[in-house]
């Protein structure tokens, strides 16, 4: 009994059924497996930050502009519900807009009838209302006050009534022209405005979705887990923990698979998919592992469609070449490097009097940083090492550029001596001490912490290693409160080389903002204000030189690395896109999935060994029989 | 016996009170209002608005205001909602207790059913060489971290033998499959300390006067061991097994964690995670409430098993 209930149960596929099996036109109904880490925070785009619950938001909420999906060095702006790119006014202070007319909210009870009405451009109005409503604990609200005419009175009127009324209290820097039409009107030169476009945060919302959910369940801010947008998925489930499911919302013509920007090495495969209706895929299954172990076995066994290479997995999956190991490679899988736009870095106060002041201090522990080394220890050679602020991908991003303090264990005892501690001691013979803060609440993180510690101690000085939770290290950070910090870094907002020059630009000095090295530069300052407002080109290209220039010469902090990992893709689902703006595993129009090898080479790769089963059903059957002989053995025993 | 009920409440209540202090200390002062601020609104959150949060969630007060409002919210129920998530605390252990239930109630079940077997086989064949065999299979099995029975079963069963899902859990029958493996690995998880405690149980009561004036009667060593030991041994293990029901409704943070089972396990494993403070405490604090409850229902049971003992 028992085995026959074991034997029936022998099926190690963990996805529920999709939602259909064919496609109206009688095709095959092309499902998607991914993982995700944790569940999604909310599907409310306006109030929504996290990476993850952007994977999913991405797919439901198409934006005003969105990110080319090919185009990534640098990356390029295109328009997504906008029939053309906004016009700039020609004082830089205000944009035009122009939205495609049929563009559809999903099918939604919310709507009469229940049918998607039209968008509009006074739903762009309701977009900066909400996030100029405190209720709605919009994170981007603060982003959009320094720059958008209105948001900050429309804020703070709402604060002080309690309630934002939308009918009265809207945010006058949007002005509606007409029904596709609209006008962004700016406090201030802020061309960096046009990539928060490109962003959920600004994708519109249905009005009515949020009057008809919000109440429901008993729960007055329902609408966070409700999700009426106008992109190509609609979400038809979320269990919490364990499965999101997004269906292809049918009809969507907002946009089309580009037909240029294509890389070299994937022309061939995506030139026939140029100006193709997306999605490609119907159906989305996100399912919900907080583990690795689990995550990597459903990627063996053919049932995730692709996954990062975590650190459970690398030894396994990556050969000491950094190719693809041997058993992988023979089923034909991908290994895709994926590279972030992030750069990390060790920073110094520069309001430390010790470090602070000390330019050949800052520069003797520059040459002592073995970058290269670090990115092989704890990211296996796949992170490139950093030797500049801007990472690859930004406009400005400098490939040929050397390590301005290139790992040079002699230069910077010499740097040290002429910094006036000659083999790490001062005048007095007494030891340099520093002190390292950083992120060490895991012993890996410790790891990372003792490494740049080790590095520094090689020229003679002492360094005190001061370890804390990452929540710490940002409060330690705004506050100054620290001599130097390692295990920190920036990843891109968007990509302009403004959202990086501006974390060294004196007005932004932290607890204000996040120029937390206390930088204060004249020059650099008069720099970074001039190619803030001008366009991409080789007078701003030349600005961002200067400005590298003068972080340089100046050492507020020691670029380390650009954070990159691994993609393993299985062979039915090879990417159709490398832009990371999307999410690493996101972009889910634009991907592609052939289902028919993924059944073939799903059979193959799980057929189930049933011989141990029988010699599991043998011992059961002797263990018991011995059970009985002992029992009547023992029967007329005296106890 | 109601007033020993009485003052077996009046005896939870401080400690419960002390559960609640401790986990306090825990999040309000060790995580001060910055790094809960933090912790909630991003690395990239402005100043601005970490100050405005902690005014929002009364993290500004001083700290008696903020215990005495926890500890009026915990003692009414009136949990809080995820501070990650949103969702409220009711809504969040409904969803989660079915699905921990399903994991936990089989598991705990087989696993005693084979412990009892086990002990009592041993017994049976006591300082045999079956017996020792046995015995030392349980010292190894105890040894062995819950975690490794979790990795040899995905690593092994589910991918290797290709016998049932990694991961997952779907309602309805076909759910089944997803937690056949989870439920052996907690039944056998637990199956060495079990097995020897109630072998140490059994092998007490069979050296008791009953037990020898029943095989003077003349009953049969089955029969003596089966009835009488078992029904006089299970008093004690009513204690050992009674202590472990809170776990079945908290669930198990591992196998939960790993084999994806959307309980409350799962729900505290990513509340820590994500150091969201509601859902920590009111996990905490049902924890103890029920351990508490728990505590109480074996002193009624020991009392109803044996008249021997008073409640007094």
């Amino acid at each position: 009994m028992a085995a026959a209930v074991w034997l029936a149960a022998c099926d190690n596929n963990p996805h529920p059924p999709a939602l259909q099996k064919t496609r109206p036109d009688g095709t095959p109904w092309v499902v998607r497996y991914q993982a995700i880490r944790e569940d999604p925070r909310s599907f409310d785009p306006q109030y929504t930050y996290d990476q993850i619950s952007r994977k999913v938001v991405e797919g439901v909420y198409d934006t005003l502009l969105e990110y080319h999906p090919m185009k990534t060095d640098p990356y390029e702006l295109q328009p997504c519900m906008l029939a053309e790119m906004p016009v700039k006014a020609a004082d830089g202070l205000s944009y035009e807009f122009r939205l495609k007319e049929g563009i559809k909210f999903h099918d939604d009870p919310c709507f009469p009838g229940g049918k998607g009405r039209e968008l509009v451009a006074e739903d762009i109005q309701y977009v900066f209302q909400r996030i100029a409503d405190p209720a709605v604990e919009s994170p981007f609200q603060s982003t959009f006050e320094e720059c958008l005419a209105g948001m900050a009175e429309t804020h703070k009127a709402a604060k002080e009534s309690k309630k934002l009324d939308y009918a009265t209290q809207r945010v006058s820097g949007v002005e509606i022209i007409d029904r596709y039409r609209f006008r962004l009107r700016l406090t201030k030169q802020y061309p960096q405005i046009l990539y928060w476009l490109a962003y959920q945060c600004t994708s519109p919302v249905a009005r009515e979705a949020v009057a008809y959910y919000d109440g429901k369940n008993g729960r007055e801010d329902f609408h966070k887990f409700a999700s009426v947008g106008t992109g190509p998925y609609r979400i038809v489930s979320y269990v919490p923990r364990s499965l999101v499911v997004l269906e292809r919302v049918p009809n969507y013509t907002t946009t089309v698979f580009p037909s240029d920007g294509f890389p070299a090495d994937k022309a061939e495969r995506l030139k026939p998919m140029a100006g193709k209706a997306l999605p490609f895929i119907d159906e989305i299954q996100l399912s919900i592992h907080h583990e690795n172990i689990p995550r990597f076995v459903l990627l063996r066994q053919g049932y995730l469609d692709l996954m990062g290479v975590d650190k459970d997995s690398f030894n396994a999956m990556v050969s000491p070449m950094r190719t693809l190991s041997p058993e992988f490679q023979n089923r034909g899988m991908i290994l895709e490097p994926a590279f972030e736009i992030s750069t990390f870095w060790i920073s110094f106060n520069m309001d430390d009097p010790v470090i602070g002041k000390n330019l050949k201090l800052r520069q003797a522990l520059a040459y002592a940083t073995d970058s290269k080394r670090y990115a092989e220890i704890f990211y296996a050679g796949v992170a490139p090492v950093a030797t500049q602020l801007l990472p690859s991908g930004i406009f400005g991003h400098d490939r040929e550029r050397p390590r301005r303090y290139p790992f040079d264990l002699e230069k910077g005892k010499q740097m040290l001596a002429e910094a006036g501690y000659p083999g790490g001691r001062d005048k007095d013979g007494k030891q340099l001490e520093l002190t390292l803060t950083g992120q060490g609440a895991g012993s890996e993180e410790r790891q990372r912490m003792e490494f740049d510690q080790n590095c520094f101690e090689q020229l003679g000085i002492k360094v005190k290693a001061n370890p804390v939770t990452f929540a710490r290290l940002q409060d330690i950070e705004d506050r100054g409160d620290f001599q130097i910090c390692t295990t920190t870094g920036w990843g891109a907002d968007y990509p302009d080389p403004e959202n990086y020059f501006m974390l060294f630009y004196s007005k932004n000095v932290s607890p204000v903002g996040k120029n937390y090295f206390r930088f204060r530069h004249a020059e650099y300052d008069r720099l970074f204000e001039k190619m803030v407002v001008t366009e991409n080109g080789p007078e701003r290209l030349e600005m961002t030189r200067n400005l590298q220039q003068i972080l340089d010469d100046e050492c507020p902090m020691i670029p380390t690395f650009h954070k990159a990992q691994y993609l393993s893709v299985q062979p039915w689902a090879p990417l159709t896109h490398n832009n990371l703006m999307y999410e690493v595993d996101g972009g889910h129009k634009y991907l592609v999935t052939d289902t028919v090898m993924r059944e073939r080479l799903q059979r193959e790769w799980n057929h189930p060994v049933l011989w141990p089963l029988f010699v599991l059903g043998g011992c059961i059957v002797a263990g018991v029989g011995a059970f009985i002989r002992g029992v009547r053995r023992s029967k007329n025993q005296t106890v | 016996m109601l007033n020993y009920l009485i003052r077996r409440l009046l005896y939870a209540v401080p400690i419960l009170l002390g559960v609640i202090f401790l986990t306090f200390l825990l999040f309000r002062v060790v995580n001060t209002p910055e790094h809960a601020a933090i912790n909630a609104l991003g690395p990239k959150s402005s100043v601005a608005a970490r100050e405005e949060w902690i005014e929002n969630n009364g993290r500004n007060l001083p700290l008696y205001r903020q215990l005495a409002t926890h500890v009026k919210q915990l003692g009414t129920f009136d949990f809080q909602p995820s501070t990650v998530t949103k969702r409220p605390m009711g809504e969040t252990f409904l969803a989660g207790v079915g699905p921990s239930l399903c994991v936990t109630l089989p598991g705990f079940i087989l696993g005693l059913w084979l412990a009892l077997v086990f002990s009592l086989y041993q017994v049976f064949v006591r300082h045999s060489a079956a017996d020792r065999t046995i015995t030392l299979f349980c010292v190894a099995m105890m040894s062995v971290p819950t975690m490794v029975y979790i990795i040899f079963g995905q690593a092994v069963v589910a991918l290797g033998l290709g016998w049932f899902p990694v991961s997952g859990f779907h309602s309805g029958l076909d759910g089944v499959r997803f937690l056949v493996l989870p439920v052996c690995i907690m039944a056998i998880a637990g199956l060495g300390y079990d097995a020897r405690m109630f072998r140490a149980v059994f092998l007490e009561e069979i050296a008791q006067d009953y037990v020898r004036t029943a095989h003077a009667k003349g009953l049969p060593a089955t029969r003596v061991l089966g009835r009488h030991v078992l029904k006089n041994g299970l008093i004690a293990l009513i204690t050992l097994t009674v202590g472990q029901l809170p776990k079945l409704i908290m669930g198990t943070l591992l196998i939960e964690s790993f084999f994806g089972i959307p309980g409350i396990g799962n729900v505290m494993v990513l509340g820590i995670q994500t150091s969201d403070e509601p859902v920590v405490l009111a996990c905490v604090f049902l924890g103890s409430l029920f351990y508490l409850a728990a505590l109480i229902l074996t002193d009624f049971l020991y009392a109803a098993a044996d008249p021997r003992i008073r409640l007094s």
